[in-house]
């Protein structure tokens, strides 16, 4: 009889590990509902991006120059008109609920009335406004001292009552002909960077990374557990008894648990929308690197541990830190250097910028070799560490 | 029953555990509710704008930022750092005051005011940053504005944000997936394997393995409870009224667990009858999302009496005085529960000796 080929051993225990995996019904149960749960939270986080600050105003001559005002601050002002100081007062206090009909009409009804919400209307929800006295305009640009109230809800942030307040102030310095008293640049607002106002990137879409690593940790403490059941229950060296070499059951342990963790990341990934034509490689590639690392990281884990909760303890002292740089990218601003280190901050940034950056894939090359790297070192340690422990049982 | 037996039953499930993915998930998924709550919901969305200034002198424009409340100020003392942080994003803008700034203001020299604005700051941001900064400038400038603005509060402000109002679901969730699911699931597992059967032959009272487990439950249940209130803003201030509270309500939900573990034959029977309970254990929840509708009618559910002290101390800051009667309505349905779970032991037995699971 014939010795079978390396390449249909490592096959047969690969099946195997799916076998090992399938069995488990309610865990197989559990990740599929884990990854429904994923792509539905993702799909309720809103699309857009939120910038601007509603402010309702009560005003009767000023309301043409306030609207070109909220047009020209690139939509940071979104003013919504109304008739009298005391229908504003009671929407602020929710004693009225405001909507804008479809039309672009305001419309007031008492929440305990019998009035129903309009077809298409949307509801406006206002926590600061402000009533400007009937002559404003004429009495402050004539030198007189007008009084304008500033209606804010009480749990509005402190720095939106302040920027009100002296919006109201500077409005009416220009009203009454005092120019600034500074010189502003040339350019009257300097933006360094690509300037996004209005065309932020959506929350949700930074959360992609994220939810692509938390399927992709998950693979990799389920696989932790399955090689320290393995080597426990000794099938492992059972294993041996068979063609088959230490080095084929490691093959075939990174292989299983890299298609187990980028196959789900991947259609995760599908699910909320990430693979366009352009960029389908790139994740392919990319997450495939991450199922190595958390593979990686799992047979580490499960090598090191003596029994199940030694392996869960190692498997989150391995695979949590590399959640760290995908919750770094849903906060602005630059990643600190210890974040930067870690093994998963190249393969999050990849698939940040591919995804929701539109960068081309060949700037990303210098991250991706990084996290090549990572994927050595963690793969040759485990193997190390799982081959000492084979040996010695 | 012999406590020694107990504990030796508690520490193997403890430390050898069920040896399958669902005890990641139990310990998992508390942890990501609470995350994506507070992504979803938090303050993540209303992020405050955040403004690095260079000050060549001590300027009073840099001390009344510095000093005001909603704005995330940081002092620099290099321009390069500046522009390069405003550029990658780790401040919204960036205010350069030169040396003299306020002495040129108030001699009308008009001074350079240079406010760099990141790329991806939002608008809102940039408008704060700059109504501010410009309204500061006229301050320091001297001249008294031309308008009077009354400032008028309305609300009465007892509406919580969404945030601290799911608290009571991923307390719920920190409780009911280690307390009720987990401890039902070990009940059940011992079942399938036949091992409580085998304990009839041991030197073993079935009573030892169930308050074992009941233990384990209420310990796990403890701590991602506790854990999670941390992660989710703290004690209110009660450390000790929380923690009486949470252990309450673990060892009442362990209790739960305890008995579904009993009555279902098999895991599906177990998940039917979570699904089917399911509504009564998240039940009370929904009305602390909505604190409009009819209070009283949370109290119906019996996990309101679990729930309800943890929020009122967590949460609202209240001490063991406000929270007593509850944490005794909570303490007399366990005991109330202590019989049921004797008498399915009993039947336990009677069908172990009948060569049932």
């Amino acid at each position: 009889m014939s010795r079978p080929s390396r390449a249909r051993i490592v096959a047969t225990i690969i099946a195997k590990d799916f076998r090992a995996f399938a069995r488990d019904r309610l865990f197989v149960f559990l990740s599929v509902l884990g990854l429904v749960f994923y792509v539905l939270i993702f799909w309720l986080i809103p699309a857009t991006v939120n910038e601007s600050i509603r402010l309702g105003v009560v005003q009767t001559d000023l309301a043409e120059a306030l609207d070109r005002l909220g047009e020209e601050e690139d939509g940071a002002l979104d003013l919504v008109h109304f008739a009298s100081r005391d229908e504003l007062a009671a929407v602020i206090a929710g004693d009225l609920k405001a909507f804008r009909t479809a039309e672009g009409e305001l419309l007031l009804l008492d929440p305990d009335g019998d009035g129903e919400k309009p077809e298409g209307a949307k509801r406006l929800r206002l926590s600061i406004g402000l009533a400007f006295p009937p002559d404003f305009v004429a009495r402050t640009a004539g030198g007189e001292r007008s009084r304008v109230e500033l209606l804010v809800d009480v749990q509005a942030p402190p720095e939106l009552e302040g920027a009100m307040h002296s919006f109201v102030r500077e409005l009416a310095f220009l009203l009454a002909g005092q120019e600034m008293p500074i010189t502003l640049p040339e350019e009257q607002t300097i933006v360094l960077g690509q300037d996004r106002a209005g065309d932020q990137v959506p929350f949700r879409d930074k959360m992609r990374p994220l939810l692509a690593l938390f399927m992709l940790l998950i693979e990799g403490m389920a696989l932790a557990s399955l090689i320290s059941s393995e080597v426990v229950s000794r099938t492992i060296t059972a294993l041996l008894s068979t063609p088959a070499r230490v080095s084929d059951v490691m093959v075939a342990k990174v292989v299983s648990g890299t298609i187990l963790a980028a196959g789900q990341a991947l259609l995760l990934l599908l699910a909320v929308g990430a693979f366009t034509a352009s960029n389908w490689y790139a994740l392919v590639l990319t997450v495939s690197l991450g199922g190595v690392l958390v593979a990686g990281a799992g047979m580490l884990a499960g090598a090191a541990g003596k029994d199940f909760m030694g392996t869960l303890f190692l498997s989150m002292v391995f695979l949590m830190p590399m959640v760290i740089p995908a919750f770094g990218a849903l906060f602005p601003g630059t990643a600190s250097p210890l974040v930067m280190a870690l093994p998963s901050y190249g393969l999050v940034e990849v698939l940040l910028g591919v995804t929701s950056y539109a960068e081309p894939f060949s700037e990303q090359l210098v991250l991706l070799a990084g996290t090549c790297a990572w994927c050595v070192g963690l793969v040759g340690l485990a193997v190390l560490a799982l081959g000492r422990k084979v040996n010695t049982l | 029953m012999r406590p020694r037996n107990t504990w030796r039953i508690l520490w193997k499930d403890l430390w050898m555990g069920p040896r399958s993915g669902i005890f990641l998930w139990m310990l998992f998924l508390p942890l990501l509710i609470t995350v994506l709550i507070q992504l979803v919901f938090g303050s993540l969305f209303e992020p405050k704008p955040r403004l690095a200034i260079l000050d060549g002198g001590d300027s009073e424009i840099r001390a009344a930022l510095l000093a005001m409340e909603g704005i995330e100020t940081t002092l620099l003392t290099d321009r390069a750092e500046l522009e390069r942080g405003v550029e990658a994003n780790d401040w919204d803008a960036g205010l350069v005051l030169a040396a003299g700034f306020d002495a040129a203001l108030r001699a009308g020299s008009k001074p350079l005011l240079e406010l760099f604005v990141g790329g991806e700051s939002h608008a809102s941001s940039r408008l704060v940053i700059a109504v501010t900064t410009i309204d500061l400038v006229r301050q320091v400038e001297g001249r008294a504005p031309p308008v009077e603005v009354a400032i008028e509060r309305l609300g009465d402000g007892e509406l919580l944000p969404l945030d601290v109002r799911l608290v009571p679901l991923v307390v719920i969730y920190a409780l009911l997936a280690p307390g009720i699911f987990l401890t039902g699931l070990v009940i059940v597992e011992e079942k399938e394997r036949g091992t409580l059967t085998a304990l009839l032959v041991a030197p073993l009272d079935l009573r030892d393995v169930v308050l074992a487990k009941w233990i384990l439950g209420t310990v796990l249940a403890t701590v991602m409870a506790l854990f999670i209130l941390v992660l989710n803003g703290g004690f209110g201030g009660q450390a000790s009224t929380v923690t009486i509270s949470v252990v309450i309500g673990a060892v009442l939900c362990a209790e739960f667990g305890v008995v579904m573990g009993l009555i279902a034959a098999d895991q599906t029977q177990l998940f039917a009858m979570l699904k089917g309970l399911g509504i009564f254990i998240i039940g009370p929840v929904v009305f602390y999302i909505f604190p409009e509708w009819p209070q009283w009618i949370a109290m119906l559910f019996p996990t309101y009496w679990v729930i309800d002290p943890i929020w009122s101390s967590a949460v609202l800051g209240n001490g063991l005085g406000e929270v007593w009667v509850d944490l005794l309505i909570a303490l007399a349905l366990g005991v109330a529960g202590i019989p049921v779970v004797l008498l399915l032991i009993k039947r336990q037995l009677a069908r172990g000796a009948a060569g049932a699971p």
